[in-house]
């Protein structure tokens, strides 16, 4: 190489105005879809070359709803308890399965490996939020999932004499918008949780308190009539019932009306509030990447 | 302005210490110990556009850290840096856009898709219109032999043909800045030739400026003019390669082949050129002399003995860089709290 | 006898490591505190509800709990990390390294590994079963503390087999290594229940195909008077029948491992 000269720069010497640069700052729908689209295809694609995997987490996930069954029939007996019957159990719990398969995620693991290997990086590099990404990855898996969990939650409802009798079809409707606000609500409020991996570097203990307290006051260990008066005040004022246990009730006909409306909106209220904290969290979150691993 | 400029960059980490014993254990229960680690201690460069800087260093000097605090990743803990008119660690948008980093030992292409689609999903983020897609894309493939590779996924390829998609790809939204982080590691010769040639190609054609960090001094000689070292976090010398090599190589080195039968002994050669002798072999010898003497001593080596053949060289930049960094004990704070 | 050094230099080093990692012991500690919490939570809210659980009180299901954590951290401490171990030796080939060692591959195999954070499971569990035995107000005199010691064992065998029979799957299906995640869930779940609350047609499969609930119950019902002696006996029956076949198991997948590489 020579010394001294500066190297030709031919495009910048091209005549005419230069090349149009996307603009980024603007949000996008239409960028962002496309996005979404390659994205969920590409995270399908992978869940379905490891589907021996997801089958595993498949039949995990039906051991719990199929103990607590068990657990709460037995409770019931021949009565009721909390206005369940050992039918109206088996059916609260099958589809409490579903609506839990729905609207998991599981980032809350993911992360501490992520931060401690650096593999957050690649996503950090993109004009593109990394929660996309995830939501992309969380997705498609429930899809490919619900392969399973349909099937076993037809399975239990037979074995089991489920009492579905309040599944008509307006409650299938109402369930549907109360189902996608619980995907959104639970998605965001989990993602949250998750950024805690920034600060500690064990999430484990964490976690698990997070999960308890999720599986108490979200209707997934009793429905809620059925806990004590103390544990149903802290739950409404926390986001956990909105994202389980009203969808289940919605599709077992026992939430209509006036009380079907005022859960919509409180889904609607505490989606707002879990977007503003996740923004909140996002920027501190950033500030403490150490990006090791290279 | 530059398209890259760093004022005091610093980084600063917080490491918990590391107690052996049984004694320590229990008393750090009370107390944590901590020790603040200086990755980067106040550099301060300049990047022009389209200039290709090597950035040099021994492992743990502060290089990549720099690197990932101009490509966004890291905040630091003082000093500022612009890039392209942005603060990259504001991770604005526009700046990610326009901007690539490649890291030699991490994959960003999806792991089990063939390569276009990952290339796909590229366009997708980074809102690369279709037709300039189309046109990016059969550019590097050319220019980078990517063929057959693009319907492979990547789990599916060897390392150098994952490190020449990984690079192509991270120029399908035309970058005007190129971080690359030991792009070359692992790589056998021809693939590192490859790449190197690649790279300035990129930046002759876009006139994107390019900051490499690199263990191979085949990457830096073939593609920087300019080399910035960083050692111990801090800017050790910023200029021209050859500049750096004079700086810190105190001599010359002189390698001569004498006539058949003709001996001369260490020793006698040695006070002949007033340096040392440093290799030999069945036909010649190397000496090792200080540089302004080396007119001199090849003077005296040509008048005095029988000499074929006669070389003057640097020493090798290996051994400079390795000379430089072999300095005294880090420094290293210790913080109670 | 040689095995017995194997399994105590092991454990020693294990032992060793528990200074260096306290922070895990913590958070060990912590993880168990919650779930204890979670799970006395959970029977406080079923006996709002209802008076007894099939003939167990909430003092009876106490025990069950406190004997599950102890058995699950008897397998937190050696079993499983070990086989978590072997499943990704096999699949990285390290595997062979444990043939080549002059004891048994079953043994080296499910000793290799030592969490010694889930010593903290071992001591709540204990601590559990203390406790609420002392509530149930039942004496027990020695002959019922054997039983129990024997049922205990029998349950740990048990457990021990199940998991071992699930990792040597992985000679075959070497990219299932979350396998061990549906013994999680298994034990987890199911095992935290007496097996006397699930239906008829359930409780031969709990009790000889996956026989998880069933090698947790037997030894609480040892120590709460429920235990009868054809209970007794069964448990230590389907304790030898796991332990035969999973020792057949494992020298037909070896058989074929080292057969295979030869």
């Amino acid at each position: 190489m020579s010394a001294g000269d500066p190297l030709p720069v031919r495009e910048h010497d091209r005549p005419g105005p230069p090349p149009a640069r996307p603009a980024f700052g603007s949000f996008s729908p239409a960028a962002l879809g496309l996005y979404y689209r390659r994205q969920f295809a590409s995270a399908l694609a992978a869940n379905l070359a490891y589907r021996g995997a997801v089958a595993i987490w498949v039949v995990t996930s039906v051991i719990q709803p199929l103990v607590f069954i068990v657990v709460w029939r037995t409770v019931a007996g021949s009565g009721s308890t909390g206005g369940y019957s050992a039918d109206q159990f088996v059916a609260y719990f099958l589809v409490m399965m579903v609506v839990d398969h729905l609207t998991f995620i599981w980032h809350m693991w993911e992360f501490e490996y992520r931060i401690r290997t650096g593999a957050f990086s690649p996503l950090l590099l993109r004009p593109v939020h990394p929660i996309h990404n995830d939501v992309c990855e969380n997705v498609s898996y429930k899809l490919v999932g619900l392969v399973g969990i349909l099937p076993a939650a037809v399975v239990l409802a037979v074995v089991f004499d489920a009492d579905l009798s309040g599944t008509t079809p307006a409650a299938v409707l109402a369930f549907l918008p109360a189902v996608l606000l619980a995907m959104v609500l639970r998605f965001v409020v989990e993602w949250c949780v998750a950024l805690s991996a920034f600060w500690l570097t064990k999430v484990s203990a964490m976690n698990m308190v997070f999960f308890s307290l999720f599986t108490f006051l979200g209707g997934q260990f009793a429905p809620l009539s059925v806990l004590p008066a103390w544990m149903q005040t802290v739950a409404a004022w926390t986001p956990f019932p909105w994202t389980l246990a009203f969808p289940v009730e919605v599709l077992l006909g026992r939430r209509t009306g006036g009380e079907l409306l005022l859960g919509y909106g409180a889904q609607l209220v505490w989606v707002v509030v879990a977007l503003l904290v996740l923004k909140l969290l996002w920027r501190r979150a950033t500030r403490r990447y150490s990006a090791v691993g290279a | 302005m530059a398209d890259i400029e760093v004022q005091d960059l610093g980084k600063t980490y917080v490491v918990p210490e590391r107690e052996g014993g049984v004694k320590a254990a229990l008393a750090s229960l009370a107390r944590r110990r901590t020790r603040q680690v200086r990755a980067v201690a106040g550099v301060s460069f300049a990047v022009e556009q389209g200039e290709v800087v090597g950035f040099l260093g021994p492992n743990g000097a502060g290089k990549t850290t720099t690197l990932k605090m101009l490509a966004g990743l890291l905040h630091p803990t003082s000093g500022t840096a612009t890039v392209l008119g942005h603060t990259p660690w504001l991770r604005d948008r526009a700046y990610l856009g326009r901007m690539a980093l490649v890291m030699g030992n991490r994959n960003q292409l999806q792991w089990d898709i063939p390569v276009l689609d990952s290339y796909r999903l590229y366009q997708a983020i980074f809102r690369i219109g279709p037709a300039d897609f189309t046109r990016r894309l059969d550019e590097l493939t050319e220019l980078l032999e990517l063929g057959d590779l693009l319907r492979k996924p990547v789990r599916n390829l060897s390392l150098g043909e994952r490190m020449k998609c990984e690079i192509a790809g991270s120029l399908l939204h035309h970058p005007a800045v190129l971080f690359l982080d030991e792009p070359t590691i692992g790589l056998d010769v021809a693939m590192q030739r490859r790449i190197r040639s690649f790279v300035a190609e990129y930046n002759q054609r876009t006139g994107a400026c390019v900051m490499l960090t690199s263990h191979y001094m085949a990457d830096v000689q073939a593609l920087c003019r300019r080399v910035v070292v960083i050692h111990r976090g801090r800017l050790l010398f910023d200029g021209a390669l050859s500049a750096l090599v004079e700086r810190f190589a105190a001599h010359k080195v002189i390698t001569v082949a004498f006539e058949e039968g003709t001996t001369v002994s260490d020793e006698e050669l040695a006070a002949l050129v007033g340096g040392t002798v440093t290799g030999r072999t069945a036909t010649s010898v190397t000496v090792q002399v200080p540089r302004a003497q080396t007119p001199t001593a090849a003077g005296r080596l040509l008048a005095t003995l029988a000499v074929v053949d006669l070389t003057i060289e640097d020493p090798p930049i290996e051994g400079v860089i390795e000379d430089v960094f072999a300095s005294p004990a880090e420094e290293v704070e210790h913080e109670r709290r | 006898m040689h095995s017995l050094r194997v399994l105590r230099a092991f454990l020693t080093v294990g032992v060793l490591n528990i200074v260096q990692y306290r922070s895990d012991f913590v958070i060990a500690l912590a993880n168990a505190g919650v779930s204890l919490v979670t799970q006395v939570l959970g029977l406080s809210v079923i006996f709002t509800n209802t008076a007894d659980l099939r003939g167990w009180t909430a003092d009876d299901l106490l025990v069950l709990i406190g004997i599950h954590f102890f058995i699950s951290g008897l397998v937190g401490l050696v079993i499983r990390p070990s086989m978590e171990a072997l499943m990704e030796g096999i699949r990285l080939g390290t595997f062979d390294f444990l043939l080549t060692k002059p004891a048994d591959s079953q043994l080296l195999a499910s000793s290799q590994v030592v969490a010694p954070q889930a010593a903290t499971d071992v001591v709540v569990g204990a601590g559990v079963v203390a406790y609420a035995v002392s509530r149930t107000g039942l004496t027990l005199d020695a002959s019922a503390l054997a039983l129990f010691l024997l049922t205990l064992a029998a349950g740990f065998t048990t457990v021990y087999c199940f998991l071992l029979l699930l990792s040597t799957m992985a000679f075959w299906f070497v990219k299932l290594d979350n396998i061990l995640v549906i013994f999680q869930a298994l034990f987890g779940n199911a095992g935290r229940w007496p097996v006397t609350i699930f239906p008829g047609w359930m409780r031969p499969v709990l009790t000889f195909v996956v026989p998880i609930a069933f090698a947790v119950t037997v030894p609480a019902q040892a120590l709460t008077g429920q235990l009868t002696l054809r209970g007794a006996l069964l448990s230590v029956a389907v304790a030898v029948g796991f332990l035969v076949a999973s020792r057949a198991f494992w020298l037909v997948a070896l058989r074929r491992y080292t057969g295979a590489s030869a």
